[in-house]
């Protein structure tokens, strides 16, 4: 069955709009840790599509830390029959790379990029920021900080830390007293049970917008050996399983905290982002049908514009 | 990025024009793409089903061939995937990214390839010697037993060693492991200097592969295996530990920086302690 066509939607996607500070290039982006440093698969092609980056309105670069990390022993993914389940451990190539290597890459590709950073305290979200704009001030396609205050998988910082809406507020002041100029968006785990109360605080210390969700925590057991199969025991659930959870989550923090909504979780079709927007984000991001597919964000774009087209002429 | 020289990626459908049994849970599967043929050796595909009965991560094949039009892989069937693939009718859809990742190398520098090739991982090295003949010194292929090998594929070119050889020996073959017939025809005296190894297969023959080609001072190349994700370098899902330095090592991607690895820059006591 067809669905329905959603003639509510007015919006074109690939129309750049302002998101605090800054004028974002679209709607459509990729979510963090699903589509690299924005770097790979620049090659690629399709039937109809110059390449991966076609209509995309940022790429949401892979989480970066102060030092390098070689991330988590193997497997790290496990494949669900809905989503998977995946335990990379923040392997990234650390922020001086990313401000020496990925960036200035990134500016003459042009790619529009949001850098996603991660720390372990306010203060060094605060020199992470001060870092990247000095460096990265001058970039015409750097639009936005992301700070990953939900990573599941890091065992000394992540996830109690970003439970807590007095630390997501001490980090949101601490980045945006060095970031004034570029969005600022706030990442936020589900795996909680007020999140509206930490969209608040995040807005109250003065992010933009905040991302919403990262994966929820997970577990799958190999009945073979009856242990877990993720060396870490837990790992995020991402994929189509988490599309209503995540729908439930944006709706909290819309209609509890005000704050604009960009959101993540689940998303594989346009009609899945649709709904995103209907509760009224402002912008999605695509993660792992990214991974499965690199036109994935590419196609959403286009059919949104699409169907954004035939509204406006209907 | 693909490193220059290779054929850029693209992401379509194909449509499946063959799933042939060569054996019990051995099939090769053949698919018609809109694209022109255009592989190296060792390289990959992630194969899926179309939307709607998509697998969250598509399954990566190696490439067995690629004539006008139509890919050719060939699989065995272990799980979800491989079994709802062993389904496919010709006439059904499929969806095709590649060809992905880093492939061996087709110039040897002179020497002479010794092919070694472990039940599914053929088709890299059925496609190297299909593509250079001249210079192959020797190709082996091993499995476990009779049912387990893809006869159609092994021309009397391939010396086949069976570890379970059973009642009628088909096609010459032998009973032992591809590293006994290897270590029969040369033996690590210095008389051959001048190969190169290349393989593809279970870790522990491709462990016995480095050790033989390391007492021989032979170059060795082995394609390896790890779960993946996307399969394009994007998720970080599929390491493989390298040497950096002495005594350092660091993730590289199997599905970008390899699958396939000169073996002098694996990280071996990491790859030993998995
Ligand atoms: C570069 C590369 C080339 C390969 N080429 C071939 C080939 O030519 N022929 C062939 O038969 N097999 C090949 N394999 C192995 C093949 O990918 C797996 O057998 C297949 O993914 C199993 O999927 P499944 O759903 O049937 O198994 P399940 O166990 O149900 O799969 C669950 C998950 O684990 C992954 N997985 C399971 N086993 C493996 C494995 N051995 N390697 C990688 N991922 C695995 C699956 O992709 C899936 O994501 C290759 C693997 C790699 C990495
Ligand atoms: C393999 C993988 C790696 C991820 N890495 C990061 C990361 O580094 N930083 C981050 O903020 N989120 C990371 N995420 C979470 C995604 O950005 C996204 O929030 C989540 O997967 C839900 O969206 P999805 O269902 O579209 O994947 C990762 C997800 C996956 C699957
Ligand atoms: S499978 Fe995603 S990086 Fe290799």
């Amino acid at each position: 069955m067809m669905p329905a066509t959603p003639q509510w939607w007015r919006v074109d996607p690939l129309e750049p709009f302002q998101l605090g500070p800054r004028l974002i290039p679209g709607r459509i982006w990729t979510a963090s840790g699903c589509f690299a440093y924005g770097l790979t698969g620049h090659e690629m092609t399709a039937p109809g599509f110059a390449s991966p980056f076609a209509g995309l309105g940022a790429v949401v670069t892979k989480t970066v830390t102060p030092a390098a990390r070689a991330g988590n022993p193997m497997p790290r993914l496990v494949e669900t029959p809905c989503g998977a389940l995946n335990s990379i451990g923040l392997e990234n190539v650390g922020l001086d790379a990313f401000i020496r290597d990925v960036m200035p890459e990134l500016e003459k590709r042009g790619v529009p990029f949001v850098a996603s950073i991660a720390a372990t305290c306010p203060e060094q979200f605060g020199e992470m920021a001060r870092a990247l704009q000095e460096t990265g001030g001058g970039l015409r396609h750097w639009h936005g900080l992301e700070l990953n205050l939900s990573c599941p998988n890091v065992a000394e910082g992540g996830h109690d830390f970003g439970k807590d809406p007095h630390t997501v507020a001490a980090c949101v002041r601490a980045a945006r007293e060095q970031v004034t100029d570029r969005a600022l968006l706030a990442k936020l785990t589900p795996n909680v049970g007020d999140i509206a109360a930490l969209a608040v605080a995040a807005s109250g210390a003065g992010v933009d917008a905040v991302s919403a969700v990262n994966t929820f925590v997970g577990l799958e057991v190999d009945l073979a050996t009856g242990e877990p199969i993720l060396p870490r025991r837990f790992g995020g659930y991402s994929g189509p399983a988490i599309l209503p959870l995540a729908l439930a989550k944006v709706d909290e923090i819309v209609r509890k905290a005000g704050v604009p909504v960009v959101g993540v979780g689940g998303i594989a079709t346009a009609e899945d982002a649709l709904k995103f927007f209907a509760l009224g984000a402002v912008a999605v991001q695509v993660g792992t049908a990214q991974m499965r597919d690199p036109f994935s964000a590419a196609t959403i774009a286009r059919r949104l514009h699409e169907i954004y087209l035939g509204n406006k002429r209907g | 990025m693909a490193a220059p020289g290779l054929p850029r990626p693209c992401r379509c459908e194909g449509v499946v024009t063959g799933n042939e049994p060569l054996g019990p849970g051995l099939l090769r599967l053949s698919v018609r793409l809109p694209l022109e043929p255009g592989f190296v050796p060792g390289q990959f595909a992630m194969l899926n089903l179309p939307a709607g009965r998509a697998w969250t991560f598509g399954r990566p094949l190696s490439i067995l061939d690629w004539l006008a039009g139509e890919v050719s892989f060939l699989y065995r069937v272990v799980g979800r995937g491989t079994g709802e693939l062993a389904g496919l009718k010709p006439g059904a859809a499929v969806t095709f990214l590649g060809p992905l990742g880093t492939p061996f190398p087709l110039d040897l520098g002179g020497r002479k390839a010794v092919l070694v090739a472990g039940g599914v991982g053929l088709p890299p090295l059925f496609a190297w010697r299909k593509q250079r003949p001249q210079d192959v010194a020797a190709a082996y292929f091993g499995a476990r037993d009779q049912e387990d090998a893809p006869w159609p594929l092994l021309d009397s070119g391939w010396r086949v060693g069976l570890e379970d050889l059973g009642p009628s020996a088909r096609g010459g073959a032998r009973q032992g492991l591809v590293t006994d017939l290897l270590e029969e025809d040369f033996p690590a005296d210095g008389t051959r200097d001048d190969c190169t190894v290349l393989a593809c297969g279970p870790w522990p023959m491709l462990e016995a592969v480095h050790r033989q080609a390391r007492r021989r001072g032979w170059p060795c190349w082995l394609s390896l295996e790890e779960h993946m994700g996307c399969g394009y370098g994007a998720c970080k899902g599929c390491v493989v530990p390298v040497a950096d330095g002495p005594d350092a090592w660091r993730p590289a991607t199997c599905c970008q920086d390899g699958p396939v690895f000169d073996a002098a820059h694996l990280a071996w006591p990491q790859l030993e302690r998995t």
